[in-house]
């Protein structure tokens, strides 16, 4: 018996350490054993930096996803007040500046190809739009970025010998779109783009063939399907900014709102811009908000899936 | 002596007992069904991870949001966007407890209630999601299918979509288990 005692408290002291010094099998360890398994997650491409793969005037860092395509139907009404607008044409509703339909199918996850006709100077677009770098979660990234290069072909009949060459339809647009979501509800982005049109409209003498342009543009949610979005865009042409008088240009400019509702998305605006091709508003907007010569919009962006899984899986 | 004897041998079983190994899986499977007048929508994750303690009978289950898996891109778009914001609240989880005592050392298939909180969204419910759990040669595996109201957990469903997305989900569950050794 007393042999056993000091053996006893060994076996107590010794197992009382070993039940110290090994994490005790209860929810703790169980806890912390989640925890570690969770913790080697990455970081993951932040998505929905804007619902839409346009915004008002440009194209988003969105891009269509595989097997997807996005329809696109663009519309700007005529002048809401100015010598065009008024009660005459019922604020412009009588009158469409431009009617865009246009259809973005994705390649791949990162690659769309981009086709649209615009009634503006009957122009054929033709693009590429890829997302080069996508925004992470851990701000390892910190904003996205997308490249879309557009050509344009101007189809309409020239009568008046605007056109000497075929070659002088063309119009080629390239944008770098950098866009960062600052949180859920706000994104924004800037377009560097480079503009080349061989016969840029309107057709006077000296207006600048090349030039660079800036646009910048931002979407502030007010609920989770509704969000204040406005485009600006900024060209750096001499001509342009030294042309006064009746042949002035003015930045283009639109202000409106985004509804999605599932699979679609509609943005109703108002912007000066008359065109909505990419080469034709940067390079020929002579509509002035002060005059105005501002209109209504709308964009209605429907996406359809191709994905031959969604029969078959699940 | 004796009884001293045979205490300290109750103890030490005891205590063997709770040290026993726990169980883990990395890969559970998780997949949602909604069925809705227009639309029927499904997604799955395989990348579920829970941690099993057959001693005490807790049980855990952690996804990431981000990791459900749906056939339409826009749909898991606007699943983590407009519906869980997985941006915010990134990972849904169950933290519970096997209320039947279950012998991982024999065969069988066992039902069960498991009581605990599930955690979607942000909000906490207490539940007690029936399941079941197989025993097969040392390898445990679970099961469950129960089904998440999204007015519980504050997901809101707009009227606009309604008859596109189910107000109550299907939820399936299934893991099986590996032993973690203890050093």
């Amino acid at each position: 018996m007393k042999k056993l005692i000091p053996l006893a408290a060994c076996a107590l002291i010794s197992t009382g350490l070993w039940a110290q010094t090994t994490p005790a099998k209860s929810g703790n360890a169980a806890d912390s054993l989640l925890n570690s398994m969770n913790a080697d997650t990455k970081a993951e491409p932040v998505i929905a930096t804007f619902k839409s793969t346009r915004l008002i005037l440009g194209a988003t860092t969105e891009t269509v996803k595989k097997n997807n395509l996005n329809f696109l139907v663009i519309h700007r009404f005529g002048d809401i007040g100015g010598s065009q607008g008024g009660g005459k044409t019922f604020f412009g509703l009588d009158n469409s500046s431009d009617i865009y339909i246009g259809f973005e199918y994705g390649v791949s996850d990162n690659l769309d190809i981009d086709f649209g006709r615009s009634k503006f100077a009957q122009q054929i677009d033709l693009g590429l739009k890829y997302a080069m770098v996508h925004q992470t979660s851990d701000d390892a990234t910190p904003f996205a970025v997308t490249l879309l290069g557009k050509a344009g072909v101007k189809a309409y009949e020239a009568n008046n010998g605007e056109f000497p060459t075929f070659a002088d339809r063309f119009a080629y647009v390239a944008q770098a779109i950098i866009a960062r979501k600052f949180s859920s509800n706000f994104s924004l982005q800037v377009t560097p783009t480079f503009v080349r049109d061989n016969s840029p409209f309107p057709f006077l003498a000296g207006n600048e063939r090349s030039f660079f342009a800036m646009g910048i543009a931002g979407r502030l949610k007010v609920t989770k399907r509704m969000g204040i979005v406005v485009d600006y865009a900024h060209p750096f042409s001499s001509f342009r900014s030294n042309a006064n008088g009746d042949n002035a240009f003015y930045d283009p400019l639109g202000i409106g709102i985004e509804i999605e509702t599932g699979g679609h998305v509609f943005t109703i605006v108002f912007s000066n811009a008359k065109a909505i091709s990419e080469t034709s508003y940067l390079s020929a907007s002579q509509s002035d908000w002060g005059k105005g010569q501002f209109r209504l919009g709308f964009t209605i962006s429907r996406m359809f899936s191709f994905n031959k899984k969604d029969k078959k899986a699940y | 002596m004796k009884y001293i004897g045979l205490i300290l041998l109750a103890w030490l079983s005891i205590k063997n007992q709770a040290g026993q190994d726990l169980y883990a899986c990395k890969n559970a499977k998780i997949s949602l069904f909604s069925t809705a007048p227009l639309e029927d929508i499904s997604a799955v994750s395989n990348s579920g991870t829970s941690v099993y303690n057959p001693a005490t009978g807790d049980l855990a289950f952690s996804v990431a949001i981000r990791s459900f898996q749906f056939p339409k891109s826009l749909m898991q778009e606007h699943f983590n966007e407009n519906y869980m914001e997985s941006d915010k609240y990134p990972r849904a989880s169950f933290k519970g407890k096997i209320q039947e005592a279950i012998d991982i050392t024999k065969n069988g298939s066992y039902p069960v209630n498991v009581a605990g909180e599930l955690d979607v969204h942000g909000v906490k419910q207490t539940r007690t999601i029936p399941g079941t759990v197989v025993v097969n040669n040392g390898t445990v595996s679970m099961s469950a299918e129960f089904m998440v109201k999204c007015v519980d957990h504050k997901i809101d469903i707009p009227t606009l979509v309604f008859k596109h997305i189910a107000e109550t989900i299907k939820m399936n569950v299934s893991a099986t288990y590996m032993a973690v050794k203890s050093n």
